[in-house]
Formats: structure tokens, C-alpha cells, sequence
């Protein structure tokens, strides 16, 4: 009978057994009802054979038939097979001790990298989030239109916050704020204080009795009602209490003199404001008495001040937002009718992140650095992963054996799943450990270079719980595939000894080389983009000469003897020009549309950047003049002249700009008498604006500067300093350094850059680290094969070149890769500058070559060693 | 003293085990079974009797060795332990107490 004809019980019943029957009776079950069928097909006939066959499948299904008997039950039990697989960890690490360094080592500085990173930006996004109120706390902002154009700022008169308190019952507090006092030095500036012969600068500010109740500032002594309610009031921090007081308690109630003409009583003490707050201030003072002693705030057309504000906690902010919208042009009369001035909020927390304007909106700013490193905190870490993926599985190898033997012996998938995986999470603990350890000595270090104060929370339950879940993830990611991978061996193929990687490993493999090399790359371009654009802030050529310029406050006594100070000290040596301006001419941020002039029609409300001077400031600044001259002391006309910079007449349209009349604010008549050649009056990230400038040398505010000779600034100092004493004995000598301030500008992309070239050397280093892992191991896999090319007659340099060449190759496929990406990324970065370097094929070509070198000498040392050995060494065990 | 119970099933397995000559396993003890009772027997019943019975202590097994008969799969052979033994011993000495305790002169009600 052939073989095919003996009728057999129906497949589906089989296939029903062989699902829910338990593995370990199966077999004799469905022996037992093969036998029985065979007899009920002899006596009942082939129908009848398969109703009971199936009959029978169903009805063992039994639920609650026990299925707790184990005919096979394992003696061993979980905890002795969990000691065992350490064990077999352990030994394995240990019998490789360069790969195990190479895999702990390498996700151990990854792991540290993104950890840093991480305090790092949890630390930036907590800057000004730490107050109790936050979620109601909004800082009011002004939308300007005109003439097409449109500006936004945070600047708002100082009279605001009151009125809107006042008006709008959504707004449960108020307050203004102020740190820059002076007017339109948009930089730090320090007030005198004096008590008995103890007398200090101190950096500070004014605000209104709300501002304790709204911000969580806590105060150590006194109330948060009375601390700047009187004029008098001098609300001061821990430490300006302990300066003047010798601790915190003892300056309640005393009085302090401010400014050498002004009496304060402290009326609270307030704890030392942290490092991740904005607002820096020792110091704070009553706001009605300051806005009482500067006329010119009590103007609503004049925005110099923020204004803070609570809402009610059921107020909605966008409702409130809506209301508030046009309540400031009640106040701005007189302006032209398509002048319009909106009022909007933005989160006070926002303000640190978000601190630039786009299309009227707060946007980006730092937060795009936030981003920047949480980007590269990922990447570093997934090419430390793929490091252990790779040398995991590129020793699969090794361990192929034992896999096998294990599947031999009765290990099913799982449990092999289940010891590679743990395999790899034991080294992430271990990685972690030391990741923790690393990040604890470096972090002084790191918050030496970023201006931080971090620690590593470990009290933190959240952040312990998060780093246990990072390396339970990391873990697991970088010991899935290998773990799927070593799991799937046949152990016929394996201990048959015809093993072989399939073609779909290797080219998995190569592939996260590749990947690796690419995110490598790209942040290696970063790196050099960002170092070159710094530089290239640091080093432009500004229109002026910042070097050899020192500030010099414009206070006290000085005020009615500036123009004595000004011929005595230009009398000494080492001084070579002193002047004056009313803002910081490093980066002027008062802008005015207060200029008219013949022909002006509709664009009479251009924004001009507007500075008074004194006759010297074009000597001072060595500023260039394009036509015309600079102001001179001895045309008594020029007191009332202007000089103007190129863009100011592109902007103007004016065809012959010497002698042309222009008025300021309504009144002030005089014409051009020279102009300027462009230069920057702020940062780079802005473009150069219109700009006037005249006389005045009687001001109240502003900074005296000091043109000193090259090399003689000490000199320079001494002399100042003693011309000073005489001039304004009541006031400490200060001063500071123009280039220094202009340095401070760029404190962030300093740090950035900073950061990312450490991050970029760590993350070559890593990947570096993966690839030597698998120079090592090729290298021990074509012993053989090398041995017998020697043999065949190849030279030492034919073989390094073979080795190498496998290699060199991934990094040129992902140099492919990486340049476009990395060109796209960097040219969108160097939009957010107005001025900025081009980007320049010799960044790539550094970048390709220097990961191309590293490469070389990560593998050559393999390479050589390779091609040295004595061929028959490794041949004769064969 | 430790009770033995045993359901009717249950009772005439282990008999059937006791009076098998060869090695039992699933298909000669439904068989015998069949033929001493004269009723059909489930093999799921006796499937899980089995099981059970070896659960409960009263039987042992081992896997038979491997044949070519019924596809290549083995058997698994059941022998009954001392207490499986002492249990049916006790239930027929519970029986035989009773009956001794039966009047001979029974008086049945007529259906």
C-alpha cells in the first residue's frame, strides 16, 4: 500500500493537540490516540475513527485539568541558574579583558556624556521655573508696528505694571523691575552703598511691593508686605547683609547710606538668589521713589522697564492676553496713526529659554542649544550602544559554542534571550557605575566651564529612578540584537563547526559603523562650524577698536566735574582720549523713531539707534569717517550737529547727506556733518542699524571711556584712579574693560563651543574605541588567512593596506553620508546670525580627514601587528 | 492515619493496572477496561485519570523506549506504588466490612 493512502486522523485535531496539550505529556498522548485510532479505524470504520478522534482531542482539553505535573521537571532552580549566568559573565569578561574594557569603558563615557548632558539642560530649563507661582507668573511684552515694520521687546514703560494691576481684576499682582538703573547702559552696573567705612558696589535693582509675594525669593527677615513699601526701603540678600553687617540678623531696621546722598533702612532680608535665576540682584529698592527721581520714566512713551505680573489662579492667560492687547495706546498719544503698540504675555519662565522675538513672538534663543545638546546626548549614547552591539555580535563567534551546547542541552530561546540580555544589562550597570563616578569628577570641571552649579541628585528619587530606567534602556538596546542574534544559532550548524555569519549580519554590522561614523562626523563639523563662528565673533573687524578701552561710571561727583575730569585725565600719561556716551557703545539698545528730516514723507519712522557723545567719542572708538567730519569742540554749531552712520542714509534716502537738516525728538535742529562708516553697535546676531548720534556732555547717565596708549593700561589705571579720587572722593574707583563686555556677549556660544568640542572628542573617541574593538577581532579572525598571504608571497604593506581597507571604507560611505547632512544642519545654525562665517569646504575636508587619520591609527596598530607575525605560528596547530 | 479516597473511575483504573500482565499504558488499560466492565471508556477520561492518580501519589510512570510503531512515539508506562495499592486495599476492605454488615434476609422494595 503506498504511503500516502494510510488514512490518518483529521490535521486539525493534531494540530489542536499539539497547541494546548502540554509539552510534557504530549508525546505519549498522542501516541496513545494514533494506536487507538489505528484500532478504531480496524473495528468502527474511517467516519466513526475520526468522531472519536476528534471527540477525544477536544475533550482533553480540560481547563482545569491539571497541568501541573512536570514529567521533566528541572532540579536546578531559577536562582541557581541566575548565579550560573553570571558565572558564565563573568568568565567571559574576564577571558577578554580588551573587549570588556573597550564595551565598559566605551558605554561608560557615553553613558557619562549623556549625563552631563542631561543635568545640563534640566538645569537650563529650571532656570527662572523654580517659583511656587510659575504657572501664573507672565512678563508683559509690547508688539510695535510702523511703517511695514514691527519690533518687539520686553522693554515697557515703568508705569505699567501699576495701571494694569489696577484696571484688570485678573491681575492679582504687579510689579516692574529694573536691574539696569542707569538708563541705557544694557549691561551690569553697580551702585554704591555705604555703612560707617564699609562701602562696596553692589549690583541691584528696583521693583514694587508685590514682587516678594509673586516670586519665590524667600525672605530670611522682615515681611514680604513691607519690604519695599516705603521709599526708603532696602530690601537686601544674605550675603550684601553679611558684607556690611557681619550676618544676615543683625540688618534688620539699620540704615544705610546709597549713592552718597541718600539714607535707606533695611527693611528685609532676603535668602541669596540662586544661580539659575535670570535676575541677579543684591539688592532691591522702592520703584515709586526711583520712577519720582528720573522724570523721564514717568512717561508712557518711554520703554525701559519690565513689568512682571500674577494671575488670579482662575484667570486664562490667553483671555487676559486678549484684554490687555490694546490698553497701552490709550496712553501713547500724539503718535502717528500707523504707530500701534500691542501688549502681549509670555510665560516668566520663558524668558531665559525663549528669549528672542520672531514675527512678534517669543522664539527659540537658548532653548535651541537645549535642544542642540539633548540631541547630541542621544547620539552619544546610541554609538557607545552600538559599540556593544557590534563587539557583541562580532563575537557571537566565540560564544557560538556554547550556544550551541546549551540548545543541546535544553535551553530553549528564551532563557538564551533572556542571558544575553542580562549579560548586557550587568555590563550597563557596571558602565553606569562608573559612568557616575566619572560624571562626579569631572562635574566641578564642567561647571567651571558652563557657569553652573550642578550636583549629581542622588537623594533624588526621580533621578534615580530615570537613571535605572536609562540603564535598564540602554541595556536592553544595546543587548537586544545581539541577544535575538546569538539565540538563533542552529546548534546542528554550530557544533558541526560550520559556523559562518550570515551576509546579513556583516552588513548589519557594518551598517551601525557606518551610523556610528556619521553621527560622529556631524558633530565633528559642528564642532568646527561653532569654533570658526566664534572665532569669528571675537575676531571681526567691528568698525571700531575694542581693545584699550576702559568704562568708567558716570556717578556721583562726577556728573558736574565730567568735563574737569575729562582735561585732567586726558592730561596724564598712559591716557590717551577720554569721552563719554550715554549707552554702552558696545551694544547700544535704545532705538527711537524720533528723527525727521526734509523729504522724510512716509518714512519718517525709521528706527534709529540714537547715543549721545562727547566731541572725542571718533578718536576714542577709532571710528572711520566716510564723508564729512567727526565733532570737533572748537565749532561751537556742532553742539547741536549730528553725525550719522551709511546705513542711516541708505535708509533715508538722502542723496548728499553733509549739511542736511534732521530734527530729533521735535525739537533738537541741527544738520549732518559727517558720516560714519558702518559699524556694530550690538551684537552680531543683529544687523547694523541707522544710526545718529550728537553732543551732549552734561548728561546725568551714561560711561565716561577711556582710550588708553598699547601696554600702558596699568599706568593708565593708576592715573585714572588718582584724578578720580580727587574729582569724587565719595565713590570707590571702578572700572571695566570694553573688550571684556564684548566677550560677555557671547558667553553662550563660548560655552556652546566649549561643550560641543568635548562632546565631539568624546564621541570620536567612543567610536574610535568601537572600531579598535573590531580591528581586534578581525584581526584574530584572519590570523589564518593573512598567515598564508604571507606565506603566498605578500608584503607586510599589501597586507596592512587589505586590513585597513575594510575599514577605511565604512568611514568613506558615511563621510558620504555625513557631509550633506551635516552642511544642511550648520547652514540652518549660521541663519540665526546676521553676520556669520560661510561655510567652507576645508571644514568638511578637516573633519573627513581627521576621522580618517583617527581611523588609521585606531587600526593600524592591528594592522602592523597582523602583518608582523611569524606566519607559521599560526599555522602549525592546523 | 492518612485517608485514602478514591472515585469509582479511579478504583477501576488502579484494578485494571493491577490485573494487566504487561506494562500498562494509555491504550491497553482503556482496552482492558472495556473488556472486564464491558462498557466504552473516553481515552481523555482516562487521560486525565491517569494524570491524576500519579498526582495523587498512587502511580508512577516512565517513558517506554522508543519504538517504530505508532509514528515513533513513545509510550509511557504506569505502575502502581504502595500507597496506590494500600488505597485500593483499604476501599475493598471498606466494602467487605459493609457487606458483612448487609442482613441476610434484605428486604428491597419492589419497583
Amino acid at each position: 500500500m503506498n504511503k500516502h493512502e494510510i488514512p490518518g486522523p483529521p490535521a486539525w485535531a493534531q494540530r489542536l493537540l499539539k497547541w494546548y496539550c502540554p509539552a510534557d505529556s504530549f508525546e505519549e498522548v498522542e501516541g496513545d490516540l494514533r494506536e487507538l485510532y489505528a484500532y478504531w479505524l480496524d473495528t468502527a470504520g474511517k467516519s466513526e475513527a475520526n468522531r472519536r478522534y476528534c471527540l477525544n482531542v477536544i475533550r482533553l482539553q480540560r481547563p482545569f485539568s491539571s497541568r501541573v505535573t512536570k514529567y521533566y521537571s528541572s532540579p536546578i532552580s531559577l536562582t541557581t541558574m541566575i548565579r550560573h549566568y553570571i558565572l558564565v559573565a563573568s568568565r567571559n569578561m574576564l577571558r577578554s579583558k580588551a573587549f570588556s574594557m573597550i564595551n565598559i569603558v566605551g558605554l561608560a563615557l557615553g553613558l557619562a556624556c549623556s549625563l552631563m548632558i542631561y543635568l545640563w539642560v534640566e538645569d537650563e530649563k529650571r532656570v527662572d521655573n523654580f517659583h511656587a507661582n510659575k504657572d501664573r507668573l507672565y512678563r508683559v511684552y509690547i508688539r510695535q508696528h510702523f511703517d511695514g515694520q514691527s519690533e518687539t521687546g520686553y522693554n515697557t514703560p515703568a508705569l505699567l505694571p501699576a495701571e494694569l494691576k489696577k484696571v484688570f481684576p485678573e491681575i492679582e499682582s504687579a510689579t516692574g523691575f529694573v536691574k539696569y538703573f542707569r538708563l541705557s547702559l544694557q549691561d551690569d552696573v553697580y551702585e554704591t552703598f555705604q555703612v560707617g567705612d564699609i562701602i562696596h558696589k553692589m549690583k541691584g535693582g528696583r521693583a514694587e511691593p508685590d514682587f516678594f509675594k509673586m516670586f519665590t525669593y524667600p525672605i530670611l527677615y522682615g515681611s514680604a508686605e513691607t519690604a519695599l513699601k516705603r521709599p526708603e526701603s532696602l530690601s537686601i540678600s544674605r550675603k550684601m547683609a553679611e558684607l556690611y553687617f557681619g550676618s544676615a540678623d543683625a540688618a534688620l531696621g539699620q540704615s544705610v547710606r546709597f549713592d552718597g546722598r541718600k539714607d535707606l533702612t533695611v527693611t528685609a532680608v532676603f535668602e541669596n538668589v540662586p544661580v539659575n535665576s535670570t535676575d541677579q540682584f543684591d539688592y532691591l529698592m522702592n520703584w515709586d521713589a526711583w520712577v519720582a527721581e528720573n522724570p523721564f520714566k514717568q512717561s508712557w512713551g518711554h520703554f525701559g522697564t519690565s513689568t512682571y505680573i500674577q494671575l488670579r489662579a482662575d484667570a486664562n492667560a490667553a483671555a487676559v492676553e486678549a484684554k490687555i492687547k490694546a490698553f497701552l495706546m490709550k496712553f501713547l498719544q500724539g503718535y502717528p496713526a500707523e504707530y500701534k503698540a500691542e501688549l502681549a504675555l509670555a510665560p516668566f519662565g520663558d524668558q531665559y529659554l525663549y528669549a528672542d522675538f520672531e514675527n512678534g513672538k517669543p522664539a527659540a534663543g537658548r532653548s535651541e542649544y537645549v535642544r542642540l545638546f539633548s540631541w547630541i546626548g542621544v547620539f552619544i549614547l546610541a554609538i557607545a550602544c552600538i559599540n556593544f552591539m557590534n563587539l557583541a555580535t562580532a563575537r557571537a563567534v566565540k560564544r557560538a559554542k556554547e550556544v550551541g551546547v546549551r540548545k543541546v542541552a535544553g535551553s530553549p530561546r528564551s532563557f538564551l534571550i533572556f542571558q544575553f540580555m542580562g549579560e548586557a544589562i550587568l555590563v550597563t550597570i557596571f558602565s553606569t557605575i562608573i559612568a557616575l563616578a566619572i560624571a562626579g569628577l569631572t562635574l566641578p570641571a564642567f561647571n567651571m566651564l558652563t557657569g553652573k552649579q550642578i550636583m549629581l541628585p542622588l537623594n533624588d528619587v526621580y533621578f534615580v529612578l530615570k537613571l535605572i530606567v536609562l540603564m535598564l534602556v540602554t541595556g536592553i538596546f544595546s543587548g537586544s540584537y545581539p541577544a535575538l542574534f546569538l539565540s538563533s544559532f542552529q546548534p546542528v550548524k554550530i557544533l558541526k563547526g560550520t559556523f559562518s555569519f550570515n551576509a546579513r549580519a556583516i552588513t548589519l554590522r557594518k551598517s551601525l559603523v557606518v551610523i556610528q561614523f556619521v553621527l560622529s562626523l556631524i558633530l565633528l563639523v559642528a564642532t568646527i562650524v561653532i569654533s570658526q563662528q566664534i572665532n569669528f565673533l571675537q575676531t571681526k573687524n567691528l568698525g571700531y577698536d575694542r581693545e584699550n578701552v576702559i568704562y568708567i561710571p558716570l556717578e556721583g561727583d562726577l556728573v558736574k566735574n565730567y568735563d574737569l575730569f575729562r582735561k585732567e585725565a586726558s592730561a596724564t600719561p598712559g591716557v590717551k582720549v577720554v569721552d563719554r556716551c550715554s549707552q554702552f557703545p558696545h551694544t547700544m539698545g535704545f532705538r527711537a523713531a524720533a528723527v525727521e528730516w526734509d523729504g522724510a514723507g512716509l518714512k519718517s519712522n525709521i528706527i534709529f539707534n540714537m547715543a549721545s557723545v562727547g566731541y572725542d567719542f571718533v578718536d576714542a572708538m577709532k571710528l572711520q569717517i566716510k564723508e564729512g567730519r567727526g565733532f570737533s569742540r572748537s565749532i561751537p554749531a556742532d553742539s547741536m550737529n549730528f553725525l550719522v552712520n551709511e546705513e542711516a542714509v541708505r535708509q533715508m534716502e538722502i542723496k548728499d547727506p553733509i549739511g542736511h537738516q534732521l530734527t530729533i525728538w521735535g525739537s533738537k535742529k541741527g544738520t549732518i556733518v559727517g558720516v560714519l562708516k558702518d559699524y556694530h553697535t550690538g551684537s552680531l546676531r543683529e544687523k547694523i542699524d541707522p544710526l545718529v548720534l550728537d553732543v551732549k556732555e552734561t548728561l546725568n547717565f551714561g560711561t565716561i571711556l577711556v582710550r588708553t596708549s598699547a601696554g600702558e593700561t596699568v599706568l593708565a589705571l593708576e592715573n585714572l584712579e588718582k584724578v578720580w579720587k580727587k574729582l569724587n572722593p565719595d565713590f570707590p574707583f571702578q572700572y571695566s574693560f570694553m573688550d571684556q563686555h564684548y566677550g560677555n556677549m557671547y558667553t553662550s556660544e563660548n560655552i556652546v563651543g566649549k561643550l560641543s568640542n568635548v562632546f565631539a572628542f568624546l564621541a570620536v573617541a567612543i567610536s574610535c574605541m568601537g572600531l579598535l574593538g573590531l580591528a581586534m577581532f578581525s584581526a584574530e579572525q584572519r590570523r589564518k588567512e593573512l598567515s598564508i598571504r604571507k606565506i603566498l608571497g605578500a608584503s607586510i604593506s599589501n597586507i596592512i593596506t587589505r586590513f585597513s581597507n575594510d575599514f577605511i571604507k565604512l568611514v568613506m560611505v558615511a563621510l558620504i553620508i555625513a557631509i550633506p547632512v551635516s552642511w544642511f544642519i550648520m547652514i540652518q545654525w549660521l541663519k540665526g546670525f546676521a553676520y556669520s562665517v560661510e561655510l567652507n569646504w576645508w571644514m568638511f575636508a578637516l573633519a573627513a580627514a581627521s576621522t580618517i587619520a583617527l581611523t588609521m591609527l585606531t587600526i593600524s596598530a592591528q594592522a602592523i601587528t597582523s602583518a608582523m607575525e611569524n606566519p607559521a605560528d599560526n599555522l602549525r596547530s592546523e | 492515619m492518612k485517608r485514602y479516597y478514591l472515585g469509582e473511575l479511579e478504583e477501576l483504573i488502579l484494578l485494571t493496572i493491577a490485573i494487566l500482565q504487561e506494562p500498562a499504558y494509555g491504550v491497553n488499560i482503556l482496552k482492558e477496561m472495556e473488556t472486564q466492565t464491558g462498557r466504552t471508556v473516553d481515552f481523555s477520561t482516562i487521560h486525565t485519570t491517569l494524570k491524576r492518580l500519579e498526582e495523587k501519589g498512587y502511580l508512577g510512570s516512565e517513558m517506554g523506549g522508543a519504538t517504530s510503531e505508532r509514528g515513533g512515539r513513545r509510550k509511557r508506562f504506569f505502575r502502581m506504588t504502595k500507597s496506590g495499592y494500600q488505597a485500593l486495599r483499604e476501599n475493598q476492605e471498606i466494602r467487605n466490612r459493609m457487606w458483612s454488615l448487609v442482613p441476610p434476609n434484605l428486604h428491597l422494595k419492589t419497583a
